[in-house]
C-alpha cells in the first residue's frame, strides 16, 4: 500500500467519524434529542470534566485497570499453563478437558453472585470474575493450539535429537504462540467486558462504579463520558497488546 | 476418542463423589460449596415449586431465551445489510472503519445505566443491549466476508459476464455466508454474557436474575442450578447453529481458523 493511499484511507476514516460526533452534537444542540436525555459530546465531556475532579477520574481509571490487570494475568498465567500441559500430556488433558468443557459455556458473569459467596465484597471477587474471563479463551486456545501442531514439525525436531522439556519449549510452544496470542487477546477483550459488571459489586472505585453512580446522581453526562472513556482505555489497551504480541511472536504470524 | 471420552465421565463422576464426600466430611462448608445432592434437590425444588416467588426454572429459562432471541434476531437482521452494504462500497468501509472499531471497543455493559435512564428498567433495555453487544459482532464479519471474497471466484464469474446484481446475489452473498455464521456464533456469546449482566438488575425473572436473587436468599444451590442453566442452554444454541451451518452450507469446511 503505497503512503497517499494510506493517508487518504486514515482520512477518510477521520472525515466518517468526525461527520457522526457533528450529526450527534448537532441533534443535540438543536433539540432533537434532550440534552438531559443524550447530552451533545462536548456537553458530556466538559461537564463532567467540570463536575467531577480529575484525579478522581484517574482513581477510577487506576483502579479499573488494576483490577482487569490482576485478574487478566492470573487468566494467562492459568490459561496457558493449563492449557499448554493438557494439550502436551495427554493423560493430563483427557482430566481437565471435561471439566474445563463444562464450566466454559458459562459466561464469567454468571459466576458473580458464587465469587461473592467464596471471596466477599471486596477486590479478590472482582478479580476473580475478570480472570474466568480470561482464562476460557486462553486455555481453550492454548490448548488447540498445542493439539494443532504440524507432526512434522514435532518428528523433525526429534530426529535431532530433541526431546522431553525441550522438545516442549524450544518446538511445541513456539509453534503454538499464534493461537495462544489470539486467545490472550480474545481474553483482554472479554476482560474488560466484564470490568463493568464485575464493579456493580459493592465497589466504590473504578470506571464502572462511576457510571453506576452517575445513574443515581442522574448526571448523565457522566455516564457517556464514562462510556467513551472505557471504550477508549478499551481500544489503546488492545492496540498495545497486539503490538507487544506482533514484536514477541513476530512477523511471520499474522495475528 | 471413545475411551478418552469414557475416562472424562469418570473424572467428572469423581470429582462430584468426591466434592460431596468433602462437604460430609466437613472439609468444605455446604453453603460455599453446596454438593451435588444439594444441587439436585434445588433442581427439583425449582421444577416444582419454583423460585423466587414459584418462578418455575422454565420461566427463567423461556424468560431468558426470549430476551436473547428478540436481541440477537434484531441484531442480526440489521447488521446483515449494513454489513454487506458496507462491504461492497469500498468508500463506505473506510468511512465507518474507526466508528465500526470504536463501538465495538465500548462495553456493552457500560450502557446499562444510559439504556436506564432512556428506557427504563423493563424488557425493552435487556433486549436493547443484547441487540447492541451482537450487533457489531455480527456487522465486523459480515463486512469481513464480503471483503474478502476469493477474487478468483469474482474473476471467474466475470469471465462468465455476470451482471452486478447477478454477481451480488449469486457469488458474493453465498460466499460470504461462512463468515455470517462465524459472526453469528460469536454474536451468541456476546448475547449470552450480556444478559446475565442485564437481568441482574430491575428484574426476578430469567436465569441472570435467579441467580442473584438466590445468592441474596442465601441459597447457594440454587445460583449453581442458574449457572448450570445458562450453560447448557448456551452450549444448546451454538451446537444447533453449527448443525444448522453444516446443513445449510455443507461445501464449507475451510474456516475451521476463525471460528473462534
Amino acid at each position: 500500500m503505497t503512503g497517499s493511499v494510506r493517508w487518504q484511507d486514515a482520512a477518510l476514516g477521520v472525515i466518517g467519524t468526525g461527520s457522526l460526533f457533528v450529526l450527534w452534537e448537532l441533534a443535540s444542540r438543536l433539540g432533537f434529542v434532550s440534552p438531559n436525555v443524550f447530552p451533545a459530546p462536548t456537553t458530556a465531556i466538559i461537564g463532567t470534566l467540570r463536575t467531577v475532579p480529575l484525579l478522581d477520574i484517574l482513581g477510577h481509571v487506576g483502579t479499573s485497570l488494576l483490577r482487569i490487570i490482576w485478574g487478566f494475568a492470573l487468566g494467562v498465567a492459568a490459561g496457558t499453563v493449563i492449557g499448554i500441559a493438557s494439550g502436551w500430556y495427554r493423560a493430563f488433558g483427557v482430566l481437565t478437558k471435561p471439566v474445563i468443557e463444562l464450566l466454559r459455556p458459562i459466561p464469567p458473569l454468571a459466576w458473580i453472585p458464587m465469587a461473592i459467596i467464596w471471596f466477599g465484597l471486596g477486590e479478590p471477587s472482582k478479580v476473580f470474575v475478570i480472570f474466568l474471563g480470561a482464562f476460557f479463551p486462553i486455555v481453550t486456545s492454548a490448548y488447540k493450539g498445542m493439539t494443532g501442531i504440524d507432526p512434522a514439525l514435532l518428528r523433525a525436531a526429534q530426529t535431532m535429537g530433541l526431546r522431553g522439556p525441550k522438545l516442549l519449549f524450544r518446538v511445541a510452544v513456539p509453534a503454538a504462540m499464534p493461537d495462544l496470542a489470539t486467545g490472550i487477546r480474545i481474553g483482554w477483550g472479554l476482560s474488560f467486558g466484564v470490568l463493568v459488571a464485575a464493579e456493580l459489586i459493592a465497589a466504590d472505585q473504578g470506571m464502572g462504579f462511576m457510571i453506576m453512580n452517575a445513574r443515581q446522581l442522574g448526571q448523565v453526562g457522566v455516564i457517556v463520558f464514562g462510556i467513551i472513556l472505557i471504550g477508549v482505555m478499551n481500544l489503546i489497551t488492545d492496540y498495545f497488546i497486539g503490538a507487544v504480541i506482533r514484536r514477541r511472536i513476530g512477523r511471520w504470524h499474522a495475528v | 476418542m471413545r475411551n478418552s471420552r469414557i475416562i472424562g465421565g469418570l473424572t467428572l463422576i469423581f470429582l462430584l463423589v468426591l466434592w460431596q464426600l468433602a462437604v460430609t466430611w466437613g472439609f468444605l462448608k455446604p453453603f460455599q460449596f453446596p454438593p451435588p445432592s444439594r444441587i439436585g434437590g434445588a433442581v427439583v425444588e425449582l421444577a416444582t415449586k419454583g423460585f423466587p416467588n414459584n418462578q418455575h426454572i422454565w420461566t427463567h429459562v423461556g424468560v431468558t431465551l426470549w430476551r436473547i432471541i428478540q436481541g440477537y434476531v434484531l441484531a442480526i437482521t440489521v447488521a446483515i445489510p449494513i454489513g454487506l452494504l458496507i462491504g461492497t462500497v469500498a468508500v463506505l468501509d473506510k468511512l465507518t472503519l474507526p466508528i465500526i472499531t470504536f463501538g465495538r471497543s465500548v462495553a456493552t455493559l457500560s450502557l446499562l445505566p444510559l439504556v436506564i435512564i432512556w428506557f427504563g428498567t423493563g424488557e425493552l433495555t435487556k433486549v436493547l443491549l443484547i441487540a447492541y453487544g451482537c450487533f457489531w459482532a455480527m456487522l465486523s464479519n459480515v463486512i469481513a466476508g464480503v471483503k474478502y471474497v476469493d477474487p478468483v471466484m469474482i474473476r471467474a464469474a466475470r469471465t462468465l459476464d455476470t451482471g452486478r446484481l447477478r454477481m451480488f446475489v449469486k457469488v458474493v452473498v453465498p460466499a460470504t455466508l461462512p463468515r455470517m455464521f462465524v459472526g453469528a456464533r460469536m454474536a451468541l456469546g456476546v448475547g449470552f454474557m450480556v444478559i446475565v449482566g442485564a437481568e441482574m438488575i430491575g428484574t426476578i425473572q430469567g436465569l441472570g436474575a435467579l441467580i442473584m436473587e438466590a445468592r441474596t436468599f442465601y441459597r447457594s444451590d440454587i445460583t449453581i442450578v442458574g449457572m448450570l442453566f445458562i450453560g447448557i442452554l448456551g452450549f444448546s444454541i451454538s451446537t444447533g447453529l453449527s448443525w444448522l451451518e453444516t446443513v445449510l452450507l455443507p461445501w464449507n469446511k475451510g474456516l475451521e481458523e476463525v471460528r473462534r
